[in-house]
């Protein structure tokens, strides 16, 4: 039996699609049987970023009301195996799904696949609701802006409210130097106030930008620090202990260089 | 009194006569006799089968009625009973059906290719939006990505076509597409669909192209020759 994530964040533009698209790839890269669900109908992304816009045939809305089966409509990603996508419809809007059918969808496609992950549309009305209504683990993604954290609590408060206790944080797009300067929420505040387990911090990478526009996922690039810190999220998701990335190591770029050579530092 | 208590309704056999519940019979008879000579000879030569509806009438009050009528209306009255039928119901407009997924249609499809009936749209068909026609269909203006253009005919883009299109959408593979700047994300024409190359990039920007199905393949060819 596969289980279902949610990945949502209340606020939008923190990183929900991103953070699905990476850790979908992520878990397939470990040999998972992965789909990924995009239910912001009417606004749909998740394509976008998994570069496989050019595909879709048939989507969501069109599973849910009996106009194709679930197996027309998934989507084979291009370069990853195991890794699927059910995209939102474009031209719809959210009241073309219900919480029922997204529970009798998850449910069939527990069956069939280790991982669901179900990118949430931004906000708390419809969308969430049906977004929330098959899941059984929750994670929410938050940047270090204070908005971002208020609408986070709102959402932990909503998902505890749905019966999806113990939500997992993700705090993205975290500026270490910003932090260390004290112009940024530090990861303790954030904790402080949400109350909930970490699983993990991804920093602020221009690479992501990079690869949400040509749509491939950065978890691939070993280069890419928020690549690393996907990839740990991943390990977590299946279980693995795997401590959190020190981001406060990396200071500047002779620390980089000299990591580069292997030259050890002090 | 007012008149309203009795009305004449043509239908489609002959003449319906709705009766108010609540009025006695002699002013209903009344009423009749007023109405078909108000009609003067309307009625004259017709042949009708009249039904009423509304007040229930005994056998007696029937023949009342049947009689005058064929002594007043000078109509041949072929006979005249209650109407049973259910009146239509008020058909409450079920939503616009959608029509972006035309179902393909094995032997009947839009013909109209040569010449047919045509839409014009003036704009730019955004994300999210569809524009939809049962015959040929002309954009002035571009179809972003994420927009969505179906027509049972031909699709003409008189911009840059960057969405998803669907010619011949009910099954006809003689539909073609045409764009100023033919870039679709996807491309069907009847059954047969085709999307755009992975890797971007690489295209000529701003070339006259058309798109046309020949063996179940998509073909998009230039057609200015000057481009040629």
């Amino acid at each position: 039996m596969g289980e279902v994530i949610v990945i949502t964040s209340g606020k939008g533009g923190v990183g929900k699609t991103t953070t699905t698209a990476n850790l979908g790839t992520g878990l397939a890269l470990q040999g998972k049987k992965v789909v990924l669900i995009d239910t912001d109908i009417g606004l749909r992304n998740l394509d976008v970023v998994m570069g496989l816009e050019n595909r879709i045939v048939y989507d969501l809305v069109d599973v849910v009301e009996g106009s194709c089966r679930i197996k027309q409509a998934l989507i084979k990603d291009k370069r990853y195996e195991g890794l699927y996508l059910l995209p939102a419809a474009q031209t719809r809007d959210k009241s073309s799904v219900n919480p029922e059918q997204m529970i009798k969808l998850c449910d069939e496609l527990r069956e069939e696949f280790d991982y669901i992950i179900v990118d949430c549309p931004a906000g708390i009305e419809q969308g969430f609701k049906n977004a929330i209504a098959g899941a059984n683990r929750a994670i929410v993604v938050t940047t270090p802006e204070v908005s971002a954290v208020r609408d986070a609590d709102r959402i932990v408060g909503l998902l505890e409210a749905n019966e999806l206790r113990n939500p997992r944080l993700i705090v993205n797009r975290v500026r270490i130097d910003m932090v260390k300067r004290g112009d940024m929420m530090t990861i303790d505040d954030i904790i402080d106030i949400l109350a909930i387990d970490l699983i993990g911090v991804v920093p602020d990478d221009e690479k992501i930008v990079v690869s949400t526009n040509r749509g491939e996922p950065a978890v691939n690039d070993s280069k890419s620090l928020a690549g690393q810190a996907y990839r740990n999220i991943t390990k977590r998701i299946m279980g693995e202990n795997v401590p959190i990335m020190d981001l406060e190591t990396d200071d500047g770029l002779m620390f980089k260089i000299k990591r580069l050579f292997g030259l050890k530092t002090t | 009194m007012d008149g309203g208590s009795v009305t004449f309704k043509g239908t489609v056999n002959g003449l319906t006569i709705i009766l108010k519940e609540e009025e006695n019979f002699e002013s209903i008879l009344e009423q009749i006799e007023k109405k078909i000579a108000a009609a003067g000879k309307f009625f004259k030569g017709a042949s009708l089968v009249v039904k009423y509806r509304g007040k229930e009438l005994t056998k007696h009050e029937e023949k009342k009625i049947y009689d005058l009528m064929v002594n007043k209306s000078g109509a041949e009255i072929k006979s005249l009973e209650k109407d049973t039928e259910e009146p239509a119901k008020v058909q409450n407009n079920p939503p616009a059906q959608r029509i972006n997924k035309l179902e393909i249609k094995k032997f009947y499809h839009f013909k109209g290719i040569e010449e047919g009936v045509s839409k014009f749209y003036r704009g730019t068909v955004r994300s999210g939006q569809l524009v939809s026609f049962d015959g040929n269909l002309v954009i002035i203006g571009d179809v972003n990505p994420g927009a969505e253009v179906v027509a049972t005919g031909n699709v003409i883009v008189m911009g840059s076509l960057r969405g998803m299109v669907h010619a011949g959408a009910d099954g006809n593979k003689e539909a073609i597409v045409v764009a100023f700047n033919l870039q679709p994300m996807q491309l069907r024409i009847a059954d047969v669909i085709t999307r755009s190359p992975d890797e971007k990039g690489g295209r000529n920007p701003y070339i006259p192209e058309l798109a046309f199905v020949k063996d179940d393949m998509v073909y998009i060819e230039r057609f200015l020759p000057q481009y040629k």
